[in-house]
């Protein structure tokens, strides 16, 4: 095949505008990490939890299309919580070891009760109607660029979900406790907040974002699968680290970014091949760059 | 002769000053006391000496050799070593195998790198035992090291320091939460090893020990020395008192 | 009896695979990569005899310092981070090899059949054994032989300073690290060692089983290794071992009847353990410890 600049950049858009889902993701781990310093590994098991409920709750009760996307997030809280509760809550505050493993085991749980009930077969999502269908096209000095409706839509409602997202960080007071949880635990509790309510709160928060992301992945794949839990896991580990531990703006950049090299990837090196070089970039970072892009010096462990 | 040579040693993080433009010289033999109230930058000065964190400016020099930014392993080839402010001990190991793991065989004897890592030796056994009564735990040889009393970690904590063989060693506050009775004991060890020839450096609070042990003392405020001299004179500073008790 | 022939080998490579990880784990470091040593030992000492028709006991040596030198390579980058990044690091690791072996394709013609390793296909006819006449019961025999020497030599390592040196550092680096101890070198020749034991690991399965393909070695894999040492405490070598006996042995083979759920099982019981005794199954048979309660 002969591969022309232009596929690049087209490729490079698709992914980008892919991306989006990868950096919701990634925002969720850096979230959980940020108010706790510890990493959930379940949480995009959650999330591709969270649309399969809303999938599952829409056919059953036969509701329009998009009930999905208001219910998948609902359940992405909900299972979001649920991994707080029997993988964080009750294990030793500076056991980060027994948390994660808990969280591991969380992602098998979820994983596996997925493909029970599924038999391990695909489903197929509902696309998103007269976005599916938009394409737009736009010429830029001899190119003509290529914009899927589908990717556009998935694109502008995951900016939605984090401006929402910064808006309930840095505008209610609500934001203002997590993050002074996050800052100072003890001294947030003896000012009264709360560590377990602030940190269920973030992780309900994570979870909405993560049933957000899941939907729309598989939304613009056109099905939902079990086996889409570990990639999405580890893509958007990817993410939390080249983005730097704790960081938002990071976690959003490094989405965007590793949605538009795996693209390119794809076009250049074909399916089988794609993930190989997105995790060798996270090896590259750890060389050369440690902390990630905008990562605070990690001295812990 | 001087042993340790401080020149300018200066250590911030981010904007506060912990260390500002600090000199010393230390002899070899002698115990040199550093003193301060609390905040002072003591601590942070052994962790930049020791090699814990980078001096922002200044140099060190052991025997005239520069150690700056050297690694606290390669501080202990160099032969410093230290306890710490907040006991850490290898909880898990027993208390002879806390000892092991800091010995180090003199240079003329050293065995090969097998035999160091795998094998056993006679003059490992003998400075293990030595160590072992030298502290009082012989009785503890075999217990984990978490299992030890508070006085017990604090004595295993500073017979592992002398474990690596040091020429000078740095003890980050020995005395805190001690009564009379183990302050007095703590002072005998310490006069048992300048008796050996190593030279101490002692940050302490507890003033008793201090000026009882100690030839020649630094008063350390904000980063900066404020006094130095003999215990006396220290004691007599007008600066010092001002510095602990206002003015 | 080829049935628990079957479960003796399985908890034979597991118990390696776990061995792999517990050593690791003395030195503080949760490793995910474990599996993709296993698999770089499977793949390469599998080349060997199906492709060049070496000897098993070379091959298998080769598979291992093969490992181990990737474990090595790893190492440094790795190391350079703590914790979980390390734990990110690793998981991205051994998803690089999986995703390799799922690529690798290297066959040729041998009396008139294509033999090798065929990309999404797998690796098939690792044939060694049944060619050379050993039956199943041998196979299971030298397992557990290379079994009982890396247990013999972890056991040593805890009688020599070496080993004493790794408990250090898993317990407080700063402490070691101030004790003389370079916390590079004993980290990297834990990582070496691990790699070492795991690829002789995966030879052994590879010629066992005489399939493997990429799903051999996904992060579930990972997991398991990793849980065993974790499930089985770190006092001494024969907690992995129970750990692999009662999760393949028990869970795993003789709850055969439970199907699927037993993966479902085996997340839960990891919830469950952690939440309940966070220092791993061995913590209740230890004597309750003043100096930790608080």
């Amino acid at each position: 095949m002969n591969i022309e600049f232009i596929d690049i950049v087209q490729a490079l858009i698709d992914g980008i505008l892919y991306g989006s889902t990868y950096a919701l993701i990634g925002l969720g781990f850096t979230l959980i990490f940020g108010a706790m310093e510890k990493l959930n590994m379940a949480y995009a098991a959650s999330s591709i939890g969270g649309a399969y409920v809303g999938l599952g709750v829409s056919v059953l009760l036969s509701l329009p299309l998009y009930a999905i996307f208001l219910i998948g997030p609902i359940g992405g809280g909900l299972l979001s919580v649920l991994v707080y509760i029997c993988c964080f809550r009750y294990l030793p505050s500076n056991n980060h070891l027994a948390a994660l493993m808990a969280s591991i085991g969380g992602l098998f749980f979820i994983d596996e009760i997925i493909s029970h009930e599924t038999d391990g077969s695909p489903l197929d999502f509902p696309e998103l109607g007269i976005f599916s269908e938009a394409y737009f096209e736009i010429e830029f000095s001899d190119m003509f660029l290529g914009f899927r409706g589908d990717l556009i839509f998935v694109m502008f409602a995951s900016f939605l979900a984090m401006l929402m997202l910064m808006y309930l960080l840095y505008r209610t007071r609500l934001g203002l406790a997590t993050r002074a949880v996050s800052q100072q635990p003890i001294a947030a509790q003896l000012c009264g907040i709360s560590i377990h309510q602030t940190n269920s709160v973030t992780f309900i928060l994570a979870g909405v974002l993560g049933g957000i992301a899941g939907c729309l992945a598989a939304a613009s794949v056109g099905v939902i699968s079990p086996l889409l839990v570990l990639p999405l896991t580890v893509k958007g580990l990817v993410v939390t680290v080249i983005g730097g531990l704790g960081s938002i703006r990071g976690a959003i950049i490094a989405g965007l970014l590793v949605g538009g090299l795996e693209s390119v990837f794809l076009l250049l090196r074909g399916v089988n091949e794609r993930d190989i070089y997105v995790f060798l970039l996270l090896f590259v970072f750890l060389v050369f760059r440690p902390n990630g892009f905008f990562g605070a010096e990690i001295d812990r462990d | 002769m001087s042993i340790l040579k401080v020149d300018n040693l200066c250590k911030n993080f981010g904007g506060v000053q912990a260390v500002n433009g600090l000199n010393f010289e230390i002899n070899e033999g002698e115990i040199f006391g550093l003193i301060g109230p609390n905040g002072s930058g003591k601590s942070t000065t052994i962790n930049v000496i020791c090699g814990l964190y980078q001096p922002s400016e200044g140099s060190i020099f052991l025997n005239g050799k520069k150690i700056n930014g050297f690694k606290p392993n390669q501080c202990v080839d160099m032969g410093i070593s230290r306890t710490f402010q907040n006991i850490r001990l290898f909880g898990d190991l027993t208390v002879w195998q806390n000892l092991w793991v800091a010995w180090k065989d003199d240079r003329k004897n050293q065995g090969s790198w097998f035999s160091n890592w795998f094998g056993k030796s006679e003059s490992r056994e003998k400075l293990i035992s030595e160590l072992l009564s030298f502290s009082g735990l012989e009785t503890r040889a075999n217990d984990l090291a978490s299992n030890l009393s508070f006085g017990e970690q604090r004595r295993l904590e500073l017979a592992r320091a002398v474990a690596s063989k040091p020429k000078l060693i740095f003890l980050d506050e020995p005395a805190a939460g001690m009564n009379k009775e183990e302050v007095k004991e703590l002072r005998d060890r310490i006069f048992r090893l300048r008796d050996l020839g190593i030279t101490i450096f002692l940050v302490e609070h507890v003033m008793d020990l201090v000026m009882n042990v100690s030839n020649r003392i630094t008063v350390l405020n904000f980063g900066k020395a404020i006094s130095e001299g003999d215990p006396e004179s220290v004691q007599n500073d007008k600066a010092v008192q001002e510095a602990y008790f206002g003015q | 009896m080829d049935y628990y022939l079957g479960v003796f080998q399985t908890i034979g490579v597991h118990t390696l695979l776990g061995l792999s990880a517990y050593i690791l784990l003395l030195t503080g470091q949760v490793s995910m990569a474990q599996i993709g040593f296993f698999a770089i030992g499977a793949y390469s000492s599998g080349v060997l005899t199906v492709i060049f028709s070496w000897n098993i006991y070379p091959a298998l040596a080769f598979g291992a310092l093969l490992a181990s030198f990737f474990a090595f390579l790893v190492g440094f980058p790795a190391l350079r981070v703590k914790g979980l990044m390390l734990v990110i690091a690793t998981i991205a690791f051994s998803e690089i090899v999986r995703l390799i072996t799922f690529n690798f394709v290297w066959m040729v013609e041998k009396d008139g059949i294509m033999v090798g390793a065929e990309g999404a296909q797998g690796f098939r006819e690792i044939r060694y054994f049944t060619t050379n006449g050993w039956d199943s019961s041998q196979v299971v025999l030298l397992i557990w032989i290379f079994v009982a020497i890396v247990m013999a030599m972890l056991w040593w390592l805890d009688r020599v300073k070496a080993g004493a040196v790794l408990r250090a550092v898993g317990n407080d680096e700063l402490a070691a690290q101030s004790s003389g101890i370079n916390l590079t070198t004993v980290k990297v020749a834990a990582m070496t060692a691990g790699g070492f034991i795991a690829g002789l690991g995966g030879g052994l399965y590879a010629h066992a089983v005489s399939y493997v393909d990429h799903i051999t070695f996904t992060i579930l894999m990972a997991t398991f290794a990793i849980s065993y040492p974790i499930l089985g405490g770190t006092k001494n070598v024969f907690g992995t071992l129970l750990a692999v006996i009662f999760i393949q042995g028990i869970l795993i083979e003789a709850f055969r009847f439970l199907e699927d759920w037993r993966l479902i099982i085996f997340g839960l019981l990891i919830i469950l353990v952690m939440n309940f005794m966070p220092d791993g199954l061995v913590s209740i048979f230890k004597k309750s410890n003043p100096g930790k309660g608080n």
